[in-house]
C-alpha cells in the first residue's frame, strides 16, 4: 500500500478546523469538566482508568485498527488472544476484581472468558456447597477448569420451567443421567461455551423415580481438558455468526445419556438425598433472586454510559459538521452552520444527552437500595417462602422491600436498556451519512449492546413480573392497610385525592412534576386492578396495559431517582451553582420530554391538562434546548471516555473527524492493497492483492 | 458426520403448526398474491430469476456472514460479474438483472454503473455526448460511478468543494480539491471497481474582463475518466480508494477521490441544460430539467414499493416464527396443553401486527404514485409537470416516513422474536443493517421534510389569500374546506361502540394534516418566527401530511374494484388492515388528533380497547398475508421464517452442518500459553500478525 502522496498530505479540511471548533464549544459553557467527573465516577475511579488505560495501549494485541475490517473468525481468535493476555496483566500487575471491569470496558468487546468470569464463577459461588467450593470454584478461579452457564434451550429461553434438558437420578450408582430429549432441548446462545469452556453449569430438570422437579443447576465437564475435544456423547459447538456479539462463542450443547456423580448437582439451596434417594427442598429463594436483581440493578446502571458513548460521538460530531446556512441568518453572516444548531438534531439528541445523566442516577440509587435490602436480608434469613420459581413479588406482602426491590429491578431494567439501545440508533442516525460507517463507532457498539433488551429477562416479559408488584400493592392499599414503601405511599396518596383531582402546576414546580409522574403511575396501577380484579379479565388480555404500567412506574422511579439525586446534600455540596443549573435543566428536559411522549396517559389521568402539555412543548422544552445547547460539549466531556475506548473518527476529543475518516480509510484500510479486473467478461477478479503484506507491515 | 443427534426432532411439530395457522384463514393466497405483485410481470419474474440463482453455487449465502470486509467484497465482485454473464447466457433484460441483484440481497459493486452513472449520462448529456458514452456504458467497456457527496458536504450540495476551473486558453477545465474535506466520499463503486465518475464540481469561469477573477456557477456534472482501462490503476493526479467499513454495504465499495489539478476536455461536461462559449467564455443555463423532476418522483415511488417489500420479508419472518415459537402455557388455564404459539400474546401481536397492516398502506400509495407517473409522462416529458406537482412535493414527506417506518419494522420485528431475532439465523441481519442506510440516503429523513412543509406552507397561503379561487388539486381543496370550516369545527366520533366509521377516519386525518399546516402557516407567514424554531414542527407537519396520503390512499383501494372484487374474505380483512394501520398510528400520538379538534375524546378513549380487538380480528389471517407477499425462502435466507415451519431443525443445520469456519478449529484456551489455536505452535503471532 502506497501512502497517500504529499499533495494529499498537506490537504487541511475546509473552514475553521474540528479542533478550533470544540474549543469554541468548551468555551461557551463553564461548567468544570473534571469535578463533574469526579462527582459522577470518584476521582479512585478515573485514576484506576487512566492507570489500566496506560498498560493496554501498550499492548500489540490490543490494538484496535483493524476490529473493523476482520471476518468473524478472526475476531474471536483475536478476542480470545486478548483475553488471555488480559489474565497475565491482571496476575503481572496484580489486579483486582474492579481493575479487571475496567479493562474491560476499555477493551469494549465481549471475550471468550467472558461467562466464566461472570455466570460460572457467582454460580458455583452462590449455589455451591462448601464440598463444591473446593471441589470446582477453587479450580475455576484458578482457570484450571473453564466454564460458561448453560440455561437458555433452542426451545426455551424465557420459560425456565419449559426448559427440557433432564437429569434423571439414578439410585443404583448414585449418578445424574444428563440427557437432550428433542433437538429444541440443545443449550443455545450459551457465552463461552462454543469453542472456549470445558465445564458448564447445566440447568436442567431434575427427575426423581419419575417425578419432574422443576430445573436444578448441574456441574458438567464439556471438553477433555487436554485435546480440548468434546468428551462422549456430548455435542457442542457454535452456533454461528449473529447481529453482533461476534467475539463471543455463544454455543450449543446436546448430551447423550451422560453420566455425572451426585456430588455435581450444585445443592447449596436443593439436593437429593444420598440415602433416601429423596428431594431436600431449598430453604430460602430469595438470595438467588438476589443475584437476578443484582445483574438487573448493574445493568440500569450500566446504560447511562452506554447510552453516553453514542451520546459523546455524536454530540462532538454534530457541533463540527456545518451544513447549509442559516436561512435566517443575515447576508452579513457568512459560513455555514453547526447541525449542532439545528433543532431539528437538538430535539434527538439533547434529551438523550439527559438521558444519560437520568439513568446513571437512578443506576446508583438502585445500587444503594440493593446494598440496603441485602443487609435486610441477611439480618433475617430464613423467613421466605420457598416456593421456588415464584417470584418474591408473589412470596412477600406488597410491603416488603425486597419485592419493591425486585420490581423495581425488573422494570428499570427493561426501560433502561430500551431507552440506551434505542438511542444509540438515533445518534447514529443524527450522524447523517458518516454515521453510517463503521467509523463513526457507534454502530458496532449498538450492535453488541442490543441482546441486553433480551437477557436476563425480555424486556416486554418483565413488564409483567412489575404488573403483578403492583396489583399485589393496590390490593394492600384498598384493604385499608399503612403504606410502608413509596409505591404503597403514592398509591394511598392517589385514592385519597382522587375526587378532587391533581392540579399540578408540572411547568413551575419540580416536586409537582415528580407528582404528576407517580400520580399516572397509580392511576394505571387502580385501572388495571379494576380490570383484573374487578372485571377478572384474563390475565394475557391484559399485557399491553401492563407494559404501559410498567414503562409508566420505571418513568416514574427515573424521574424521582433524578430530582433526588439533584436535591442530595451530596450534589448540592459538591457541584457548584452553573453545574448544578445546567443538570436541574437536563432533568427537567428529561421528564417534560418524556411526558409530551406519553401525553395522553397524563392526561387521561388527570394527571395535567391537554393544554399543559401543550405549553411544556411549544414554550418550555424549546427553550431548554436552547439553554442546554451551549453546555453539551462539556457534558458529554463529563463522561471521559478515552479516545482508545471509544475508537470512534466521528468522536474524538480533540475533533480532528475529518482527518481520520480519512486516515483509516486510505492508510488502514484492507481492501486498498488490492487491485481489482472489473470487467465482467474477465473470471480474474482480483489483478494483484498485497493485502495480506498490507497487514503484516502495520 | 452422522451423530447421535441426527435422529432428534423438536418437541413441537413446527412444520405441522403452520399447516394448522393455514387451515385456519380461508384466503386465497395466490389471487391475493397477483393482486399485490403483477405490475411488471413481478411474481413470474422472480420465480424464473430465483430458480437460476439458487442453482449456482457462487449465489449460496451461507457462509457470509463469517467473512471479512475484503472478503465479502471480493464475493460482491464475483457475484456482480456472475449475474452479467448470467444476462447473456438467458437472454435476461434489464428487470431481470435488477431482480437478480434484488434476490442477491447485497450491493452489488456494479450498481452504480446501471442507476445513477447512466442515468445521469441520459437526462444530462448533450446528444453527441450520448452517442459517445451510451453505447460503451451498455457494452461494459467502462463502468461507472456518481461522486456527488463529500467528506464535508453531502445534504448541502451547493456547498460542495470540488472546483472544476474553465481555461480559456487550453479549452480545458481543471478538477481540484483544494482541501481535504472536498474529497468526494460514500460514492458508491467508486473505491475499487469504477474505470469512469460522474463527478460533480463547482464550476468556476474567469471573467473575460478581469480574468484573474472566477466566477462560480454552482455545482454541475462533468464525466471524468479515473482509472487506467487496462492497469486499473488511479490516473495521476487522482488519488482514489475505499473508505472502510460499514454497518451494512459490505459488498460495496463506497468510495473517496481527490483531484490534483486534474484536465479534463470541455466535452467532460455534461451539456443537455447548460453550455460554456468557448470563445466568449459565457455560461449559459437552458431550460428546465424537467425529466428530472419526473424521475425523482419516479425514484420516490420505487423507494416506497421496495420498503414494503422489506417491511414484508420482516414481518414475515416475525408472524411465522412467533407462530411456531412456543412459551409457557396459558396462566389462566389450568392443564397440561401445549404451550402458547408467542404470536397469541397481545404484546406480541401489537408489535407485528400493526406492521403487516403498514405493509399493505405502503403497497396502495406506492402503486399510486406509479400509476400517477405512467398516465402523467407523456405530459412530464413535454416540460408540464403541474399534473404531478402536489406529488412531487409530497414525494419527500413520503420517502422519509416510509423508509423510516421500514427501517424501524425490521427492527420491531426482529426484537419481537427474543434471542433466536439476534441470530444470524433470523435472516435479518443483513437487510437490517443495509436497509438502515436508507433513512440518510436520497435525501436524509429529518432534513427533506422541511421541502414538504416549505410547499404545504405556500398551498395555505395561497388559499387564505384567495380563499375562493377554483382549486388546482386536493390540497386546494383540502384547505378552503378546512378554512371555511375552522371556526365552527366539531370534534369527530370515528368509533362508535363497536363500529368503526372509516370515511370519518380518512376525515380525521385530513383535517389533522390541515390544520397542522395552518399552524405552521401562522408561525411562519404571520408572526414570522425564524425557520429554525421551527424545525421540529414542520418535521411532524410533514410526517401528519404523509400519513394522510397513505390513509386516503388506502381507503380508496378498498373501494376499488380490483381489491373488492377479491374472494372472500380477503377484502374484509384488508379492511381490517386499513383499520389498524389507521387507528394504530393515531394512537401513537394522540395529542395532534386532539388539540386540532379532529377527533373527540371519547374515541381516543375507545382506541386501547378497538386496537385490540383489530389485533384479534387479523390475527387468524397472520400466516396466509405473508404468504401472500410471496417472498422466496432464497431471498428471505431465514431459519426463523422459513415458509414450513421448521425453524429448529434449520438453525441447528446452520449451527452445526455449516459453520465449520468457527467449529472445525479447536482452540487452546489455557491463558497461561500464547499459543491460540491448539497444536499450531504459533505462540499467537499469527493472530498478531492480522492486526
Ligand atoms: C447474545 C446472547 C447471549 C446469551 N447468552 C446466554 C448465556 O450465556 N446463557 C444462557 O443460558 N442464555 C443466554 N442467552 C439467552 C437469553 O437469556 C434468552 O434469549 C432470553 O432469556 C430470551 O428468551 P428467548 O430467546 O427464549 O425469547 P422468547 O421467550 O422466545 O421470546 C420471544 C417473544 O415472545 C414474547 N413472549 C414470550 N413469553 C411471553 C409471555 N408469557 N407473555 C408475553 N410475551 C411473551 C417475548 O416478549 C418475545 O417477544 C443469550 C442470548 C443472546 C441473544
Ligand atoms: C451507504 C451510503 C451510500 C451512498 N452512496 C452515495 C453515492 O453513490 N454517491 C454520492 O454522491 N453520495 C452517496 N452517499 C452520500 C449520501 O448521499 C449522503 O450521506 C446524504 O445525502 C446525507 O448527507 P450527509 O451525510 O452530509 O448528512 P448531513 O447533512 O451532514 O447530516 C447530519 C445531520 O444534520 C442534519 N441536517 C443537515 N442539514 C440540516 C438542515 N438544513 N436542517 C436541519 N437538519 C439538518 C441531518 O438531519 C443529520 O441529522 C451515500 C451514503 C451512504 C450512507
Amino acid at each position: 500500500m502506497t501512502p497517500n502522496p504529499p499533495w494529499v498530505q498537506a490537504l487541511k479540511p475546509a473552514g475553521p478546523q474540528g479542533h478550533e471548533l470544540l474549543q469554541l464549544e468548551r468555551d461557551k459553557s463553564s461548567v468544570p469538566v473534571a469535578k463533574l467527573s469526579e462527582f459522577l465516577f470518584t476521582k479512585e475511579a478515573i485514576e484506576r482508568k487512566r492507570r489500566v488505560l496506560k498498560v493496554l495501549e501498550s499492548e500489540k494485541v490490543f490494538n484496535k485498527n483493524q476490529n473493523y475490517f476482520a471476518g468473524r473468525v478472526d475476531r474471536f481468535e483475536t478476542a480470545l488472544a486478548r483475553a488471555k493476555r488480559l489474565r497475565q496483566l491482571k496476575v503481572q500487575h496484580g489486579w483486582n476484581q474492579e481493575d479487571s471491569i475496567v479493562a474491560n470496558d476499555l477493551i469494549s468487546e465481549p471475550g471468550p472468558y467472558g461467562l466464566h468470569e461472570s455466570m460460572f464463577l457467582i454460580t458455583l459461588r452462590d449455589q455451591g456447597t462448601p464440598e463444591q467450593h473446593e471441589l470446582f470454584l477453587k479450580k475455576a478461579e484458578n482457570y484450571q477448569i473453564i466454564g460458561c452457564y448453560a440455561q437458555t434451550e433452542l426451545g426455551h429461553g424465557s420459560n425456565v420451567r419449559g426448559l427440557e434438558t433432564t437429569a434423571t437420578w439414578s439410585p443404583e450408582d448414585k449418578t445424574f443421567i444428563i440427557h437432550s430429549p428433542h433437538l429444541t432441548a440443545s443449550k443455545w446462545w450459551i457465552g463461552s461455551l462454543g469453542r472456549t469452556a470445558n465445564y458448564a453449569v447445566v440447568m436442567a430438570q431434575l427427575i426423581i423415580d419419575g417425578k419432574p422437579y422443576g430445573p436444578h443447576p448441574f456441574v458438567v465437564q464439556v471438553r477433555n481438558l487436554k485435546t480440548h475435544e468434546p468428551l462422549e456423547n456430548v455435542h457442542v459447538g457454535d452456533i454461528g455468526p449473529k447481529f453482533g456479539y461476534n467475539t463471543m462463542d455463544n454455543g450449543f450443547l446436546l448430551f447423550n445419556h451422560v453420566k455425572i456423580p451426585h456430588v455435581n448437582m450444585l445443592a447449596r439451596f436443593s439436593s437429593v438425598d444420598l440415602s433416601t434417594n429423596k428431594y431436600v427442598r431449598p430453604m430460602s429463594a430469595s438470595l438467588v433472586y438476589g443475584t437476578l436483581t443484582w445483574v438487573r440493578s448493574h445493568i440500569v446502571l450500566q446504560s447511562g454510559s452506554v447510552l453516553a458513548r453514542g451520546v459523546t460521538m455524536a454530540t462532538r460530531y454534530c457541533a463540527i459538521r456545518r451544513q447549509f446556512q442559516d436561512r435566517d441568518a443575515p447576508q452579513s453572516e457568512k459560513g455555514e452552520t453547526a447541525v449542532l444548531n439545528y433543532t431539528m438534531v437538538q430535539v434527538r439528541l439533547l434529551p438523550l444527552l439527559a438521558a444519560t445523566f437520568a439513568l446513571h442516577f437512578t443506576g446508583q440509587g438502585m445500587m444503594r437500595f440493593y446494598a440496603e435490602s441485602q443487609k435486610k436480608i441477611h439480618g433475617n434469613a430464613n423467613t421466605a417462602s420457598a416456593d421456588r420459581g415464584a417470584g418474591p413479588e408473589e412470596t412477600h406482602a406488597g410491603s416488603d422491600s425486597l419485592a419493591d426491590l425486585h420490581a423495581a429491578s425488573c422494570g428499570l431494567k427493561s426501560l433502561a436498556s430500551s431507552i440506551a439501545a434505542e438511542g444509540l440508533e438515533v445518534c447514529r442516525r443524527a450522524c447523517g451519512g458518516h454515521g453510517y460507517s463503521s467509523f463513526s463507532g457507534i454502530g458496532p457498539w449498538y450492535a453488541d449492546y442490543l441482546p441486553t433488551t433480551t437477557w436476563e429477562g425480555d424486556n416486554y416479559m418483565l413488564s409483567q413480573q412489575v404488573a403483578r408488584y403492583l396489583l399485589k400493592s393496590a390490593r394492600s392499599v384498598k384493604k385499608g392497610e399503612k403504606p410502608t414503601n413509596d409505591t404503597t405511599q403514592i398509591l394511598t396518596e392517589f385514592l385519597a385525592r382522587s375526587d378532587m383531582g391533581a392540579a399540578f402546576d408540572i411547568i413551575g414546580k419540580d416536586e409537582d412534576l415528580v407528582a404528576a409522574f407517580a400520580w399516572r403511575t397509580a392511576y394505571l396501577t387502580f385501572e388495571a386492578y379494576k380490570h383484573r380484579d374487578e372485571e377478572k379479565k384474563a390475565w394475557n388480555d391484559l399485557l399491553v396495559d401492563f407494559y404501559r404500567l410498567s414503562k409508566a412506574h420505571s418513568q416514574y422511579l427515573v424521574v424521582k431517582n433524578f430530582y433526588e439525586a439533584l436535591q442530595s446534600p451530596s450534589t448540592t455540596d459538591v457541584l457548584n451553582e452553573e453545574t448544578r443549573t445546567v443538570l436541574h435543566k437536563l432533568f427537567r428536559l428529561f421528564a417534560l420530554n418524556t411526558l409530551e411522549q406519553e401525553s395522553s396517559e397524563f392526561y387521561q389521568s388527570g394527571a395535567t391538562t391537554v393544554r399543559q402539555i401543550i405549553l411544556a412543548r411549544t414554550n418550555t422544552v424549546m427553550k431548554l434546548l436552547k439553554e442546554i445547547r451551549p453546555h453539551a460539549v462539556r457534558l458529554v466531556d463529563s463522561w471521559d471516555f478515552p479516545d482508545w475506548q471509544l475508537d470512534s473518527s466521528l468522536g474524538r476529543y480533540d475533533g480532528k473527524v475529518y482527518e481520520d475518516l480519512f486516515h483509516r480509510a486510505s492508510e488502514l484500510n484492507p481492501l486498498n492493497a488490492i487491485t481489482v479486473d472489473p470487467y465482467p467478461e474477465s473470471s480474474v477478479l482480483f489483478k494483484n492483492d498485497k493485502s495480506r503484506d498490507f497487514k503484516s507491515k502495520l | 458426520m452422522p451423530d447421535f443427534t441426527d435422529a432428534l426432532k423438536p418437541a413441537y411439530d413446527g412444520a405441522a403448526t403452520l399447516v394448522e395457522e393455514r387451515n385456519g384463514s380461508k384466503i386465497d393466497v395466490d389471487e391475493l398474491s397477483k393482486h399485490l405483485l403483477s405490475r411488471d410481470g413481478f411474481l413470474e419474474r422472480q420465480k424464473r430469476i430465483c430458480e437460476v440463482l439458487e442453482s449456482e453455487k457462487l449465489f449460496d449465502k451461507s457462509q457470509q456472514m463469517n467473512l471479512s470486509r475484503p472478503d465479502r467484497y471480493h464475493l460482491g465482485l464475483a457475484r456482480a460479474k456472475a449475474i452479467r454473464r448470467l444476462v447473456h447466457k438467458h437472454n435476461w433484460g434489464h428487470e431481470d438483472a435488477k431482480m437478480a441483484e434484488y434476490l442477491t440481497d447485497e450491493m452489488s459493486p456494479f450498481h452504480l454503473h446501471l442507476t445513477m452513472f447512466v442515468t445521469t449520462i441520459r437526462e444530462q448529456a448533450s446528444d453527441e455526448q450520448r452517442a459517445y458514452w451510451m453505447p460503451k456504458i451498455m457494452g461494459w467497456s467502462i463502468l461507472g460511478c456518481y461522486a456527488q457527496s463529500e467528506l464535508g458536504h453531502g445534504s448541502n450540495v451547493r456547498g460542495l468543494e470540488t472546483t472544476a476551473t474553465w481555461n480559456p486558453e487550453t479549452k480545458e477545465f481543471e478538477i481540484h480539491s483544494p482541501t481535504l474535506t472536498a474529497s468526494k466520499w460514500w460514492n458508491g463503486s467508486m473505491g475499487r471497481t469504477a474505470t469512469h465518475a460522474i463527478v460533480v464540481a463547482q464550476i468556476l469561469v474567469p471573467s473575460p474582463s478581469f480574468p484573474t477573477t472566477l466566477k462560480s456557477h454552482g455545482p454541475h456534472p462533468f464525466i471524468v475518466q479515473i482509472r487506467d482501462t487496462k492497469t486499473h490503476l488511479p490516473l495521476p493526479g487522482i488519488v482514489v480508494g475505499d473508505i472502510g467499513p460499514k454497518y451494512g454495504y459490505a459488498s460495496m465499495d463506497n468510495g473517496y477521490m481527490l483531484f490534483d489539478h486534474f484536465h479534463v476536455p470541455k466535452t467532460a461536461m455534461l451539456s443537455r441544460y447548460a453550455t460554456l462559449d468557448d470563445t466568449t467564455g459565457t455560461f449559459t443555463k437552458r431550460g428546465h430539467p424537467g425529466l428530472v423532476y419526473g424521475s425523482l418522483t419516479f425514484v420516490r415511488a420505487n423507494i416506497i414499493m421496495n420498503a414494503r417489500l422489506v417491511l414484508a420479508r420482516a414481518v414475515t419472518v416475525a408472524v411465522r416464527y412467533s407462530c411456531v415459537r412456543r412459551q409457557f402455557r396459558d396462566r389462566d388455564e389450568k392443564g397440561e396443553g401445549p404451550e402458547m404459539k408467542v404470536l397469541d400474546y397481545p404484546t406480541v401481536q401489537v408489535r407485528i401486527l400493526p406492521l403487516l397492516a403498514t405493509t399493505f398502506a405502503l403497497h396502495y400509495t406506492g402503486e399510486m404514485m406509479f400509476e400517477l407517473y405512467g398516465s402523467t409522462r407523456e405530459s412530464i416529458e413535454k416540460g408540464d409537470f403541474s399534473t404531478i406537482a402536489e406529488l412531487h412535493s409530497a414525494s419527500s414527506g413520503l420517502k422519509s416516513l416510509c423508509t423510516t417506518l421500514a427501517a424501524d419494522g425490521i427492527e420491531t420485528c426482529r426484537r419481537a422474536m427474543g434471542g433466536h431475532g439476534f441470530g444470524g439465523g433470523s435472516g435479518l441481519v443483513g437487510i437490517n443493517a443495509d436497509y438502515l442506510s436508507k433513512p440518510t440516503v436520497e435525501g436524509d429523513n429529518w432534513m427533506i421534510t422541511q421541502q414538504v412543509a416549505a410547499y404545504l406552507t405556500k398551498k395555505m397561503t395561497i388559499a387564505v389569500e384567495k380563499p375562493d379561487s377554483p382549486p388546482a388539486d386536493s390540497v386546494d381543496e383540502l384547505f378552503q374546506m378546512y378554512l371555511r370550516e375552522r371556526d365552527h369545527r366539531i370534534p369527530q366520533n370515528a368509533i362508535h361502540g363497536t363500529q368503526i366509521d372509516d370515511k370519518a377516519v380518512v376525515e380525521i386525518f385530513q383535517w389533522r394534516a390541515a390544520d397542522l399546516t395552518y399552524r405552521a402557516y401562522h408561525a411562519r407567514v404571520v408572526e414570522k418566527k425564524p425557520w429554525n424554531s421551527l424545525l421540529i414542527q414542520l418535521h411532524e407537519l410533514s410526517r401528519v401530511y404523509s400519513e394522510q396520503i397513505l390513509t386516503t390512499t388506502f381507503h380508496r383501494a378498498l373501494t376499488s374494484s380490483s381489491s373488492s372484487s377479491l374472494s372472500s374474505p380477503t377484502p374484509s380483512v384488508l379492511r381490517t388492515c386499513f383499520r389498524l394501520y389507521t387507528l394504530y398510528t393515531l394512537s401513537n400520538s394522540p395529542l395532534p388528533f386532539l388539540t386540532s379538534l379532529a377527533i373527540s375524546q371519547s374515541t381516543l378513549d375507545l382506541l386501547p380497547d378497538t386496537i385490540l380487538s383489530l389485533l384479534a380480528e387479523l390475527r387468524p389471517h397472520a400466516v396466509k398475508l405473508v404468504d401472500a407477499w410471496a417472498i422466496p425462502g432464497y431471498l428471505l435466507d431465514s431459519a426463523l421464517g422459513r415458509y414450513d415451519g421448521r425453524v429448529y431443525e434449520d438453525l441447528y443445520d446452520r449451527a452445526h452442518r455449516k459453520n465449520d469456519a468457527m467449529n472445525k478449529t479447536i482452540f487452546n484456551v489455557d491463558w497461561r500459553s500464547d499459543e491460540v489455536v491448539l497444536g499450531s505452535g504459533d505462540r499467537g503471532r499469527g493472530i498478531l500478525a492480522k492486526l
